[in-house]
């Protein structure tokens, strides 16, 4: 009967295959260390503290407060200015406002729709001050009233159109050394969300924040403030380029294979079997993430694209792990004749359930996020403690698939080991045979795993290179995180393609009658044509053998 | 001082000048020409609030012509100096606030010392003592040099300068080199270039032959100028921030955050005391350490060639001010004790009546109510 091409294939043939293979994954890697830029840029501004004298913020018509161009607003340079005693400025009448893009190079810049997304947090700056401290033994509550508006190119200067607003609460998190307890010296104080946007449609954005003070409650008791920092967040153009491009060129590719792979199923004459199923649904949910949509956020304004790219990724990864537990499971070599979805029921479950609380928490935050930037499922305590419930949830749901899939792993490696021993008793040519099968089966385990750990490794190297990012670095011509990014996703891409090549069902047909005429060896092939349903002669042997 | 001035008109304002005032000039000029080169600083600027020059109507309008008159207005300036100020006239309220910022934080460095910081009314800002090749003037070239690279990379956050440096330089490949392919650089090294190519002109802009005492100075000067410049550089702190799929740290993007400026006059003012006393090398090119016992000192460290006069009684030769009538702490070992404050002399105590603000509703910002109380204090004073 016919094996899938892995096993018919040569052994000269495989390692060329696997050669290619290995310099392709070397391209992806080298494209985004050595093209691409590195994947995000930032913008450290500092926020321009505008005077808000008439009172304007509550004004149904509010001008909205520019911190430069021709009609900027009236600005205070630091809140130790004498001019806030002189003019009794009042903490509501301060309106903090910054303009991105920050002007550079002498030229006014303006946002590209090539940096997809931006994502803004502000960095509160505290500062020690004794006779107006900041509470540390409970962490104040903030609010922030904030204003995010827009603008394009050819528009008028003060045409601003309002994108969102909102009044948010966010808990503020600052502590400072012992030694460090003195005037002048700055809390640490943690991040605090403040939007982020799912496209980058418009040439400028202009951010507005207040935070308001009222006698009668204790909302924005925070100490003394000294600046406040609204740091944003967006991808590189370039990196976006390199990104499309790859989809681009990759899904066409994953295509075509995918194609001739069915194809190959369907010309065998035989109803289709659980791995090649899974096999053609794990390259299906890869084109799908593949497909180049991308392209149109820079025609449409799409601010569901990175709910939609995350939801992509996410269906891929929750695929690639069906997949594996449904390949393992496949391959155990026992009695059981599984073949039905149904019979990892269990393990599939675990797989579904930890993708599911992900997807809810993703749709609760950036799904909320397409109707108020400024949400925040974190802000609140409920929403905090519901979000940490389902990332705890797929935690723990990673932990049992983990353990779910290295049994099954360590059950076929036992089962392995115990058929190699009545592989003996075989003619020196089966033998030959079936013991390539093993060591291809156990070569594309490996290559699994090989991936799954690059992967780790890289993700790891990547967070500590990052930590010690520092000066110096602007001379390094290898951008390590674009390296790791591209070279993931191109890792899979050729996993994927790799398996949809070597599982695909052969045309070659292994006969072995030639020389080999002895009655045990014409049992065995009996016994292998006996199980059409089988994808593998290697199960096939497997199975024969326990029957005996 | 009036020398000074007279020098700076001569360079700014060549409107004809009689042989006699040239020859007066000259005369006073090689007289006293060490003076002259050392006490005119561009410190000036953090006195004299050039801030407020901001909102003035020639600079908004930016016409060439009035604002290089603009730039002659500043009084302190060198002719490289002058020029900058000419080519990047926005960058001149951050250098002015850079300088009053350095002044501010030697003065709370120093509230406590015999040599306190305090600023003089004229170009030269900390008075004659800046021409003893000090300690203190060490610390006062890299304070305000600092100061720079701060306001500057400040000014650059806000927004306030238009030439902030940009990714151009960091891909130096044919590659794609706009802004678009891969963002901005650091406003953080954009403020340490400007302040070194800013406070470093009036020290390069003229040369001195070996063993000269103006080479010594010049490169005691550069070298603290620097020592100031890295103790804002070398200390940005990097914050990042986890944005991958689902908030994970799949991806993450970090950045520079400038020390706060206390910090910063902390770390020199440790400098300022672990100061190493340098000379000239054999070869009179090269300045080393004048003890070898002591540690090499490094880029980040302070280097002074002279010792540093007495503070204790006023001198107007070296420009000391003394310490008499200075506010002494009586139960202080430290120096700010009455006892080395007052250099032995002892204190005179009488009580003092304060009106402070007392009881106040205070806010994250801005104006507060308050209630005035009394009360009444000790208070020392050196004799």
């Amino acid at each position: 009967m016919a094996g899938v091409v892995l096993e018919t294939l040569s052994n000269k043939k495989l390692l060329i295959l696997s050669f290619s293979l290995a310099i392709i994954l070397t391209v992806f890697f080298l494209i985004g260390g050595i093209v691409a830029p590195s994947p995000n840029s930032v913008m450290d501004t500092l926020t321009v503290k505008c005077y808000d004298k008439d009172n304007g913020w509550h004004l149904n018509n509010m001008k909205p407060f520019t911190p430069r161009g021709k009609d900027s607003c009236k600005y205070i340079d630091s809140f130790n200015d004498e001019e806030i005693e002189l003019k009794k400025i009042d903490a509501n009448e301060i309106v903090f406002s910054q303009l991105l893009p920050l002007p550079k190079e002498g030229i006014d810049l303006d946002m590209s729709r090539w940096f997809q997304n931006l994502i803004a947090v502000m960095d509160v700056n505290v500062e020690y001050d004794e006779d107006n401290p900041y509470p540390e033994n409970n962490k104040p509550e903030m609010l922030i009233e904030a204003k995010l508006f827009y603008r394009d190119k050819e528009d008028d200067e003060s045409d601003w159109k309002l994108l969102a607003e909102s009044s948010e609460q966010r808990t503020l998190d600052c502590t400072i050394e012992p030694e460090r307890r003195r005037k002048g010296n700055l809390y640490t104080c943690e991040l605090i969300s403040l939007f982020e946007l799912g496209s980058v449609h418009y040439d400028y954005y202009l951010i507005n924040i207040r935070l308001p003070i009222d006698p009668r409650n204790t909302m924005n008791r925070i100490g003394k403030l000294a600046d406040m920092h609204v740091i944003a967040i967006f991808q590189n153009g370039g990196f976006t380029k390199v990104w499309f491009s790859m989809k681009t060129v990759l899904f066409p590719m994953v295509l075509v294979v995918l194609v001739w792979f069915w194809r190959r199923v369907q010309t065998q004459g035989r109803s289709t079997n659980l791995t090649e199923r899974t096999i053609f649904a794990l390259g299906i949910i890869l084109s799908i993430m593949n497909c180049p949509i991308e392209w149109l956020t820079l025609a449409v304004n799409m601010p569901y694209m990175m709910l939609l790219n995350d939801i992509r990724d996410g269906a891929f990864y929750a695929m690639l792990l069906s997949f594996w537990i449904i390949f393992v499971g496949e391959h155990m070599m026992d009695q059981v004749d599984r073949n039905r979805l149904m019979a990892y029921w269990k393990h599939l479950t675990v797989v579904i359930l930890g993708c599911l609380a992900l997807f809810i928490f993703e749709m609760c935050e950036r799904g909320r996020q397409l109707v108020n930037p400024f949400f925040s499922i974190w802000s609140s305590e409920i929403g905090g403690a519901a979000a940490f419930g389902f990332i705890i949830t797929a935690g723990i749901a990673a932990c049992i698939y983990f353990l779910f899939l290295c049994y099954l792993v360590f059950r076929v490696f036992r089962n392995i080991s115990l058929k190699r021993t009545s592989l003996l008793h075989m003619s020196t040519l089966r033998r030959k045979y079936y013991s390539g099968l093993i060591f291809r089966f156990k070569f594309l385990m490996i290559v699994t795993l090989l991936c799954a750990a690059l992967t780790v490794i890289f993700f790891i190297i990547g967070q500590l290179s990052e930590g010690q990012w520092k000066w110096g670095d602007i001379d390094v011509s290898l951008e390590y995180t674009s390296a790791f990014l591209t070279g993931v996703y191109g890792m899979w891409n050729v996993y994927v393609i790799a398996i949809l090549c070597l599982y695909a069902p052969s045309h070659k047909k292994f006969t072995t009658e030639t020389d080999d005429t002895d009655t045990n060896s014409r049992e065995e092939e009996v016994q292998l044509t006996q199980l059409p349903s089988e994808a593998s002669t290697l199960t096939s042997f497997i199975t024969k053998q326990s029957a005996d | 001082m009036e020398v000074s001035r007279r020098r700076r008109r001569k360079d700014d304002l060549p409107r004809a000048p009689t042989w006699w005032w040239w020859t007066l000039v000259i005369l006073l000029v090689s007289m006293e020409t060490r003076a002259v080169y050392a006490l005119d600083m561009w410190w000036q600027l953090g006195v004299s609030g050039v801030e407020r020059w901001k909102n003035h109507p020639t600079y908004v309008l930016g016409a060439s012509q009035p604002v290089i008159g603009l730039c002659a207005q500043i009084k302190g300036l060198s002719a490289r100096q002058l020029r900058l100020c000419t080519t990047y006239q926005d960058h001149m309220s951050s250098i002015g606030r850079g300088a009053k910022m350095g002044i501010g934080e030697c003065q709370f460095q120093f509230r406590d010392r015999r040599w306190n910081c305090s600023t003089v009314q004229d170009s030269s800002v900390f008075g004659p003592l800046i021409q003893i090749a000090s300690r203190e003037a060490a610390f006062t070239h890299a304070i305000s040099s600092a100061g720079v690279v701060h306001a500057v990379s400040r000014s650059c956050r806000e927004g306030d300068l238009a030439s902030c440096g940009c990714s151009r330089a960091r891909r130096p490949k044919d590659l794609h080199r706009d802004w678009i392919w891969g963002g901005c650089g650091d406003n953080i090294e954009y403020g340490y270039r400007f302040a070194k190519a800013f406070v470093d002109a009036r020290e390069t802009e003229r040369n001195h032959p070996r063993h000269s005492r103006e080479l010594a100075r010049m490169m005691m000067n550069l070298h603290n100028n620097e020592a100031g410049r890295k103790a804002v550089y070398n200390y940005a702190k990097v914050e990042c921030k986890c944005h991958g799929v689902s908030g994970s740290c799949a991806l993450k993007t970090c950045w520079q955050q400038l020390p706060t400026f206390r910090e910063v006059g902390h770390r020199l003012r440790d400098r300022y005391d672990g100061a190493t006393e340098i000379r000239f090398n054999r070869r009179g090119t090269k300045l080393v350490r004048k003890n070898k016992n002591f540690n090499k000192p490094s880029k980040e460290d302070l280097i002074y060639l002279d010792e540093s006069p007495n503070y204790c009684v006023a001198n107007p030769e070296t420009g000391s001010l003394g310490t008499v009538g200075r506010v002494c702490d009586k139960q202080s070992q430290g120096m700010d004790g009455c006892s080395l404050m007052c250099c032995g002399r002892g204190y005179n105590t009488f009580k003092q009546k304060l009106t402070e603000r007392c009881h106040c509703k205070f806010y994250w910002c801005c104006y507060v109510k308050c209630k005035t109380c009394e009360r009444v204090v000790d208070v020392n004073t050196c004799k």
